[in-house]
């Protein structure tokens, strides 16, 4: 996180990745064949395929793969409780970095890539692609400073439905810090709309423990709010409902098969990224809907 | 130092909440920032386990400043700077302490004394004090020039311990007198100036018996006010006895009775009495006592009857609540027995001559017997008779040596009484007048002669110049004796008749005197026997020729026995024994007894003579009189409720304080000494925060 340069940035880390898988993404192309479908009126004719005419006389429609690989939206929260940190950095610059990478590593793949950030309402949109430059974009819209006073997952992820009408890979980075009274319709819309959706909180390690050892005046970075808060006789409580409100949004993401992964800002992003893939392969074999990003799983476990 | 308002110096507790706030732990100044609050809750501050105050001088400034602020509040002020300009003269107060006997009833004199001590104790070393008593008169006890002598600690206590020495007598109650006396002592005192007369303290039961008549008509002297102390007996009811006083025409023959009023006091619960005779020795009544029913307010005569086979002397009254008026002394009058010698020629059985009417006129009465001795004019009187008698009637003519004894009687103070019936008795007249001019003629008049010109300052005829008694014209005299009253040596002419003849004559000789009446009062010469003015000229003449009186033997207490109608002063001196048995020689010269301070009976030797002396029946009279009664009279009665001297005395001083304060205004230094004080406290506190606060910005630039 000590490279200031976010597309550098992310470049290190997945190059640090294939480094340690010993494979190199620079092979293939995702245009392949998948199947041969008979011939009915109103098929595109140019789909025919004549050699096989040519062989059996019997018209057959030749179907390829999509023209693009991918199509991945990463939703990066931008709200002001993602511009803490306790470590040097904050949340919002290793969720810019973790949805950097990402982006990096599937531009690499030839995925189209497309971003939406967000605080309490949608600010900046990004629509999926891959063309040269707008990896650039992508990393200039990540790293605008976080500015909004409040988090609203709905919003987005309202607008992801709307917009996103073909199947893709929803990332949703955020540290969820907000009430979850509306998150599960929009997550379950989502997943409706058949979005592989992975939803990735991250947390400060302060937060997370809450080790603050003199008594202060903690302000809100949201709302400026101002409580005169004691560590010692409040951690216990705050733990317990930190700890009941991630099982709420763990429990949620479980129920609709959503994969949910909690990072504190302290892990590697590498480690971050591996747990990333782990993690997709793992939600592939479960469920089959999802059998579609091929190329990735082939190719990355190859 | 005092303080107006000494309740503001429980702000002083609040000292207490600069040191709290110092020992809770101050984390405002520093703040963190945080994600989100949304799983804390606000902690509550606590007092900080550190037992070290940090900013001592701070601490010391705002409990300094909360204690210059409860002490303005409290408004402070200086007492030894005050100085009672008024009481720096003193006041004169003259106690007037009740020692009557109504003050003998259960709690009233221990009650009295409580009422002089707490006086006393309220005197400042300025005031003069003197103590009277009064009962029938003012008794000083302890004067003003005492007062004044004795030195200042001791005062009071000297003059309680002469209270204290005393003890509420018999006498009756003349508060009238004592308050006029007081009051003229202290204008005497007091000077010109009525604001330095002084004040009279009048503490009394003021029962209703108390004498305030002399106060009708007497002029109050100004400045001079009666603050009245009324004691509250515990028994409100009383009942009283009193001796009735026989006529002097009573019965001799009935049997001899005392007549007793017995008297309820008005508002009396007890109304059922017992009334006897009683012994000496108080062991109870002698015989059956009389039980009498007497309604509260009313009073009732009984007799009690007196058996002069026992020598009793008291009458007991039981069934009251008090007991000082219950006994009351009595003893029989003793009767006086007199002897008048009749020298005629008649018979007391003939209704026609003198001697039945002369007998007649001296009727025996229970106070006085009268007895009259007939002798014929021939007879020689027996000496131990003439010496009893004093006076001596003639209606015939005497012999020579007869004449010369009654004359010898009347030359040794005697009175001869010589009423001319007979023309033979010319030369009689003259021997005993010892004149050979008297010539008498007789006078027939022709209708008949009336007393035209009475002497009414002579005492034989004093008690008929009334105009209502001194119509003599009807009497009738037929016959009567003219004798030249001119030709008889100091001869002093009572009564004249109508034509101007002398009736009656006096004519002094040596200590006594020869009286000459120039008719008879027989029917046959007049009809002086016949009329209402005979008897009380008899007695008249009796008396003034040297009788006693009949002696009363009934005295209250105080009163002035004259000894003089007991003894002659030529006699040997006398001895009194009073009551108690204690004996007092009397001196030749004292004419009046006075010492009638107990009741009881006196006894007074050579001659052997008793007289008694009892309660004043006003004592007896013991329902309060309203204090009113004395406003009425003119005098300045300060009101002293119970209560009120002392809220006078909180407000007085509460006032002077409240003046003391208003003067000193010692609050105001308090509070700028506050202000000062709050002032450096903030330049302290600000100097302090920009010392902690300086770290604090470094890290955060």
């Amino acid at each position: 996180m000590n490279i200031r340069n976010l597309e550098l940035r992310a470049r290190v880390v997945v190059e640090g990745f294939w480094n340690g898988i010993h494979r190199s993404p620079y092979h293939g192309f995702s245009a392949e064949f998948t199947e041969y479908r008979q011939y009915t009126p109103d098929d595109d004719p140019r789909y025919l395929d004549w050699k096989v005419f040519a062989r059996s006389d019997r018209f057959f429609v030749k179907k390829f793969e999509d023209e693009t690989n991918l199509r991945c939206y990463l939703l990066s929260d931008h709200s002001r409780s993602m511009d803490y940190g306790s470590l040097g950095y904050t949340k919002a610059a290793y969720a810019s970095t973790l949805a950097a990478t990402l982006a990096y590593f599937l531009y690499l793949q030839g995925d189209a890539i497309g971003l939406l950030t967000f605080d309490e309402q949608i600010r900046e949109y990004l629509p999926a692609r891959h063309r040269t430059g707008h990896l650039r974009h992508l990393m200039l819209a990540l790293e605008k400073p976080a500015a909004g006073q409040a988090t609203d997952v709905g919003a987005p992820l309202k607008r992801i439905v709307e917009i996103v009408r073909k199947r893709g890979l929803i990332v949703l980075i955020s540290d969820f810090l907000a009430p979850l009274d509306r998150l599960e319709q929009n997550l379950s819309a989502l997943a409706a709309c058949g979005h592989e959706v992975l939803v990735v909180q991250v947390l400060d390690p302060a937060e997370l423990s809450f080790d603050f050892k003199d008594a202060a005046m903690f302000q809100d970075v949201e709302s400026g709010r101002v409580l005169f808060i004691d560590p010692r006789s409040a951690r216990r409580e705050y733990l317990r409902k930190l700890e009941e409100h991630r099982e709420g949004l763990r429990a949620t993401c479980q129920k609709l098969g959503i994969s949910w992964q909690g990072l504190a800002t302290n892990r590697p992003l590498e480690l971050a990224l591996f747990d990333f893939l782990r993690e997709r392969m793992q939600q592939r074999s479960k469920s089959q809907r999802f059998a579609r990003p091929r190329h990735m799983t082939g190719k990355a476990t190859a | 130092m005092s303080f107006l308002t000494p309740l503001f110096l429980l702000g002083f507790l609040a000292v207490g909440l600069p040191v709290l706030f110092h020992l809770i732990r101050r984390t405002t100044r520093e703040r963190k920032t945080f994600s989100s609050l949304m799983f804390l809750l606000p902690s509550p501050p606590r007092l900080t386990q550190r037992s070290r105050i940090e900013h001592l001088l701070l601490l010391l400034l705002r409990c300094l400043a909360i204690c210059c602020l409860a002490f303005g509040f409290a408004r402070p002020f200086l007492k030894e700077a005050m100085a009672p300009p008024a009481d720096s003269n003193g006041k004169r107060i003259l106690l007037l302490v009740d020692a009557s006997a109504s003050m003998r009833r259960a709690n009233l004199w221990p009650d009295a004394l409580a009422k002089v001590d707490s006086i006393l104790r309220k005197t400042t070393p300025g005031d003069q004090v003197a103590l009277f008593t009064f009962d029938r008169q003012l008794n000083p006890l302890f004067g003003f020039d005492q007062w004044t002598g004795a030195p200042v600690g001791e005062r009071a206590a000297l003059l309680a311990r002469k209270l204290a020495e005393t003890s509420p007598g018999w006498g009756s109650t003349q508060l009238g007198n004592a308050l006029i006396q007081a009051a003229e002592m202290l204008a005497e005192a007091g000077g010109k100036t009525p604001s330095q007369r002084g004040r009279v303290e009048l503490i009394t039961d003021l029962q209703e018996g108390s004498h305030l008549e002399q106060l009708q008509g007497y002029e109050w002297p100004k400045g001079i006010e009666v603050a009245i102390d009324v004691l509250k007996p515990r028994a409100a009811s009383n009942a009283s006895l009193q001796l009735v006083s026989d006529s002097d025409d009573s019965d001799t023959k009935s049997a001899a009775t005392v007549r007793v009023r017995v008297t309820n006091t008005a508002g009396a619960k007890r109304e059922q009495f017992k009334i006897g005779w009683a012994r000496s020795d108080k062991s109870g009544f002698v015989g059956k006592p009389i039980e009498v029913y007497v309604p509260a307010g009313q009073s009732r005569i009984l007799a009690l009857p007196a058996d002069p086979a026992e020598s009793l002397d008291r009458i007991l009254l039981q069934g009251d609540e008090e007991e000082f008026d219950n006994v009351i002394f009595a003893i029989p009058p003793a009767t006086l027995r007199l002897n008048v010698i009749y020298v005629g020629a008649d018979s007391e059985t003939d209704p026609k001559r003198p001697l039945y009417f002369l007998k007649r006129a001296f009727q025996e009465t229970r106070h006085q017997v009268v007895g009259v001795t007939a002798h014929h004019s021939g007879e020689l009187l027996p000496a131990p008779e003439v010496q009893a008698s004093s006076l001596f009637v003639l209606t015939a003519a005497l012999s020579p040596e007869s004449t010369g004894a009654m004359r010898d009687q009347a030359t040794a103070g005697k009175t001869v009484l010589v009423a001319v019936s007979a023309i033979d008795m010319q030369q009689t007249l003259r021997g005993l007048l010892q004149t050979d001019n008297l010539k008498l003629d007789e006078v027939r008049p022709s209708n008949y002669a009336m007393l035209g010109d009475l002497d009414f300052r002579h005492p034989i005829f004093a008690s008929f110049a009334d105009p209502r008694f001194s119509d003599f014209t009807k009497i009738h005299f037929w016959k009567y004796y003219r004798l030249d009253p001119t030709a008889l040596t100091g001869a002093r002419v009572l009564a004249h008749f109508d034509s101007g003849d002398p009736a009656l004559i006096e004519i002094p000789t040596g200590k006594g005197r020869i009286l000459v009446l120039t008719s008879g009062w027989q029917p046959e010469c007049s009809q002086l026997a016949l009329s209402s003015k005979f008897v009380p000229m008899m007695y008249s003449i009796l008396e003034s020729s040297g009788v006693p009186a009949p002696l009363p033997v009934q005295y209250k207490v105080g009163d002035v026995v004259p000894l003089a109608a007991f003894a002659k002063s030529e006699q040997l001196a006398m001895t009194m024994q009073f009551p108690d048995g204690s004996q007092c020689p009397l001196g030749r010269d004292e004419t009046n007894f006075t010492r009638t301070d107990i009741p009881g009976i006196y006894a007074l030797s050579t001659p052997s003579r008793q007289f008694v002396v009892n309660l004043d029946p006003s004592e007896s009279r013991t329902a309060p009189l309203p204090v009113d009664e004395l406003e009425r009279l003119g005098v300045p009665v300060l009101q002293k409720p119970t209560d009120a001297p002392l809220q006078d005395a909180e407000r007085k001083r509460r006032f002077q304080n409240v003046e003391l304060e208003n003067r000193q205004k010692l609050w105001r230094w308090f509070i700028a000494g506050t202000l000062v004080v709050l002032l450096f406290e903030t330049w302290l506190a600000g100097r302090t925060a920009r010392r902690a606060l300086e770290p604090v910005s470094m890290s955060a630039g």
